[in-house]
């Protein structure tokens, strides 16, 4: 079977063939003709390839194919190739498709029986024809099902179009592309058994759908629930979900537990740094940089009056930490070269706004006690605020 | 005089350094030995105009590998440490030649000049600079070049940190493989001017499109390519170690504190551009750009072979987005930028206190102070004021910047369309050229902004650190 697939080139080079004469055949009926046309311009714009064509005519002579006439023609051709037909390689075919077999065999003994009522029928027999092996004709036994399915007027005429079973995603394509454009009179040729065969595994699925249980009373609703917990073992697959479960919902748990550890081991947000005589003035203070990231800055610079400020050392560009430069009297930025003078106030590169403050207050021992848990923004006009700095 | 470390803690000059050159000289030499060799063979004649002789091309290029091999074997034996001082091809620090390129490339502005015309220069001059002996010539004068500088202890800083080789490797790759591309598409330039139109496209991908098997051609050759990867990147691992510095500590920034060095073109945004401009809305239009580029493009020739002429828009635009401002600010954030973030020059000492006098203004100050101080005042409001009050004042001041973007983002691109862009709107339609355009914008505002910044000081258009919005 594997022999009897089109390689991919064989199906692009019949592609462009028919692309060529695509308002040829004189059976195709007039929907389909008007559908063939832009599925023809979309195989013409995927073979774009101008030297390749050539080669690929010759493939052509595959295609063309005897064409039956009507619906007893082909039946009367099935039945034939039913019976007679020599199989060379049955045992490979069911070994391929085993789950397709099965379902087209019913369709094989309804074939002789009267007419067959619709495309779906002719398309059953199509593949019971294709298991019973009539490998050395898969030419001959597609145009058929072709034809039937494009004549008869239902939707399900576009059906085996939409057989996307992904097991070759390209070949589809190139084989839906092919469809639309042969119309429906012209031979699919090799590609026949994958056109008929795809759809009819979907169909027989639905009767399968479970019924619904009868309406339980009130006690075999209690029972049941009862009984719930025991769904979750009762199989080796529950039983694998909900030990995955369980061992997600206990991996949450320990995570919202490490949230809150048993000790903090930063320093409080509060603390002393020393009496106001320590910082002199126009001085800053670098000795709280390392551990508490705040400088300590006594100026006069930000509005005239002598104030000692605790100013972050988070740079407001992107929060880099920012050296303070004695010799050009300023905090400068390593990352993006952010500037800000001695008070705070941003003067050169990207940073947007000046440094923060941290609360500063003279606590009752005469001690300067910065609260790092308050921040003060001068944007803001925080930086107004009695507890962002002390006036000494 | 022997070179002492309390003395001289910065020497040009070492033993090593010499050999290590010396080494390099050896190779430069042994490559031009093929090339006189493929000259000779070539063999052309050249008419030396003083002498009037006629002498072979090839001599000129033996003259010069023998002076390299005898460069490169003085190099290699002057081991002695005391007469080091003398050695004679050494850059004489603070000379003329450092101090001229010092002045050139510690300058924001001829940096980027130099950069943007040396781009223009190359598309304008590439049928001359595509001859493969002008090629081999810019080779052999980057190598010389870098050889040379190599002598200076601040260059050899910057150039030989282990974190900056790829960015060395970089520059030969670029250089390399945009000459390789100018070469195939003036020469394919070339054959489709001279084409008639009939039979196949004449190019040169299609002198040689012999397929090949995937098995085991192709699969071979990348065997072989990955075993020399991982070779390289082996001996990388093991000559150059990793540069390890002190444990990290949030209160201590590195200085100068450099991205890993792809980023290094995203940190020069961030220069100039607000955080979640720079890092988040630039890298992201980069992105998307790049992947729409297939969607905007309405040029249907060119594909599949190096051209320039049938695709001369798009290749400028993506050499100018791509060597200007990415390659070229990879570099400068990589070699010129140092300590603070200011620019230094290839051979100048990294001074913590370079000071750099900056003192950057926005825009709503140079237009309510400088420009119109006497028509208006600068909108303020207090503290105390309402919300609507300090919304409305924050706008107005605000809008100088305002209607700056909204005339380049808004009215920008209809006067394009009817103006220098007419063609492309017409071929692409309404909606695909404004996407086009938006893109071409959103690329030519690094540039533009960089140049507000150095001519006016302009730190931002729009300025409002109150609710973190800065353009």
């Amino acid at each position: 079977m594997a022999d009897d697939r089109p390689s991919i080139e064989e199906i692009l080079a019949m592609a462009r063939s028919q692309d060529g004469d695509s308002g040829g055949p004189a059976d195709t009926s007039e929907p389909a003709d008007a559908e063939a046309a832009p599925a023809a311009e979309e195989a013409e714009a995927a073979a774009e390839t101008p030297e390749e064509t050539p080669e690929a005519k010759p493939s052509k002579p595959a295609a063309p194919a005897a064409k039956p006439s009507g619906v007893s023609d082909i039946l009367a051709m099935a039945r034939s190739q039913d019976s007679g037909g020599a199989s060379e390689t049955p045992a490979a075919e069911e070994a391929e498709t085993p789950e397709e077999t099965p379902e087209a065999k019913p369709a094989k003994p309804a074939a002789p029986a009267a007419k067959p009522s619709g495309a779906s029928d002719i398309l059953a027999m199509a593949r019971a024809q294709d298991s019973s092996g009539t490998a050395e004709t898969p030419v001959a036994d597609a145009p058929p099902a072709k034809e039937a399915a494009a004549e008869d007027d239902e939707p399900s005429s576009e059906s085996p179009a939409s057989a996307g079973d992904g097991s070759r995603p390209s070949v589809q394509e190139m084989l839906q592309q092919l469809r639309q454009t042969d119309g429906a009179g012209q031979a699919a040729g090799p590609v026949s058994e994958t056109t008929s065969e795809k759809p009819m595994p979907v169909r027989p699925a639905a009767p399968e759908a479970p019924v619904a249980p009868p309406t339980p009373g009130r006690r075999s609703v209690l029972v049941a629930l009862m009984l719930a917990p025991t769904q979750l073992i009762a199989t080796p697959f529950a039983m694998a979900w909900t030990a995955l479960t369980a061992a997600c919902g206990a991996m949450v748990l320990g995570l919202a537990r490490f949230m809150f550890p048993n000790t903090l081991v930063e320093p409080p947000m509060t603390f002393k740094i020393g009496p106001p005589s320590d910082y002199p003035p126009e001085s800053v203070s670098t000795k709280f940089k390392a551990e508490r990231s705040i400088w300590i800055v006594r100026s006069t610079m930000y509005n005239g009056q002598d104030q000692i400020v605790a100013i972050s050392t988070v740079c407001t560009h992107l929060g880099c930490t920012p050296n303070w430069l004695e010799g050009e009297q300023k905090f400068k930025c390593p990352c993006h070269g952010s500037g800000f003078y001695k008070s705070g106030v941003n003067f050169e590169g990207p940073a947007p706004r000046p440094l923060e403050r941290h609360g500063l207050q003279l606590a009752p021992d005469g001690m300067l006690e910065v609260d790092k848990s308050k921040k003060f923004q001068e944007e803001l006009g925080q930086w107004e605020d009695g507890t962002s700095f002390v006036s000494s | 005089m022997q070179v002492d470390p309390f003395i001289d803690p910065h020497p040009n000059l070492t033993p090593a350094v010499l050999q290590g050159l010396g080494w390099l000289y050896l190779v430069l030499c042994a490559m031009n030995l093929w090339w006189t060799i493929r000259v000779y063979r070539e063999d052309k004649h050249v008419m030396v105009p003083v002498l009037n002789i006629e002498l072979p091309r090839a001599t000129f290029w033996a003259l010069y590998t023998s002076a390299l091999m005898i460069v490169g074997f003085m190099h290699v034996s002057w081991t002695n440490e005391d007469y080091i001082d003398r050695f004679p091809l050494v850059l004489e620090p603070g000379g003329p030649f450092q101090t001229a390129i010092d002045f050139v490339v510690a300058n924001p502005v001829t940096y980027f000049m130099i950069s943007i015309s040396g781009t223009i220069a190359v598309l304008w001059f590439r049928k001359f600079l595509v001859q493969p002996t002008v090629g081999w010539i810019l080779l052999n004068a980057a190598v010389l070049f870098q050889a040379l500088s190599m002598t200076d202890y601040d260059f050899r800083q910057i150039v030989g940190k282990p974190d900056n080789v790829p960015i060395v490797a970089l520059l030969y790759l670029v250089g390399g493989f945009t000459w390789l591309y100018f070469y195939k598409a003036v020469e394919n330039d070339r054959r489709l001017a001279e084409w008639d139109g009939e039979g196949p496209i004449p190019v040169l991908e299609n002198d040689e499109n012999e397929k090949v098997l995937v098995w085991p051609d192709l699969v071979y050759s990348e065997l072989i390519c990955m075993i020399a990867i991982t070779t390289l990147l082996i001996v990388w691992g093991i000559v150059l170690e990793a540069p390890l510095e002190e444990p990290a500590s949030s209160a201590k920034t590195p200085n100068p504190s450099k991205a890993p060095w792809y980023f290094l073109g995203l940190q020069e945004m961030l220069v100039y551009y607000d955080p979640w401009l720079a890092g988040v809305v630039f890298p992201t239009m980069i992105l998307g750009g790049l992947m729409a580029i297939p969607y905007i493009d309405f040029n249907r020739i060119g594909n599949g072979y190096y051209v320039f002429r049938q695709r001369a828009f798009s290749i400028i635009t993506f050499l100018v987005g791509f060597i200007t401002l990415w390659v070229a600010m990879i570099v400068l954030g990589t070699f010129l930028r140092g300590p603070n973030w200011n620019i230094f020059g290839i051979y100048e000492y990294w001074d913590v206190h370079k000071l750099e006098a900056l003192n950057n203004v926005m825009l709503s100050e140079l237009f309510y102070l400088d420009w119109f101080g006497q028509f208006f005042d600068m909108p303020s409001y207090g503290n105390d004021d309402p919300m609507g009050k300090k919304v409305s004042m924050i706008l107005l001041r605000e809008l100088p910047g305002f209607a700056v973007i909204g005339i380049y983002f808004v009215a920008l691109p209809p006067l394009l369309a009817i103006t220098c862009l007419r063609t492309f709107y017409q071929r692409m339609g309404y909606l695909r050229f404004m996407v086009f355009t938006q893109l071409l914008l959103w690329m030519a505002a690094l540039p533009l902004k960089m140049v507000l910044r150095w001519a006016l000081n302009l730190k931002y258009l729009v300025n409002i650190p109150e609710y973190f919005f800065n353009i």
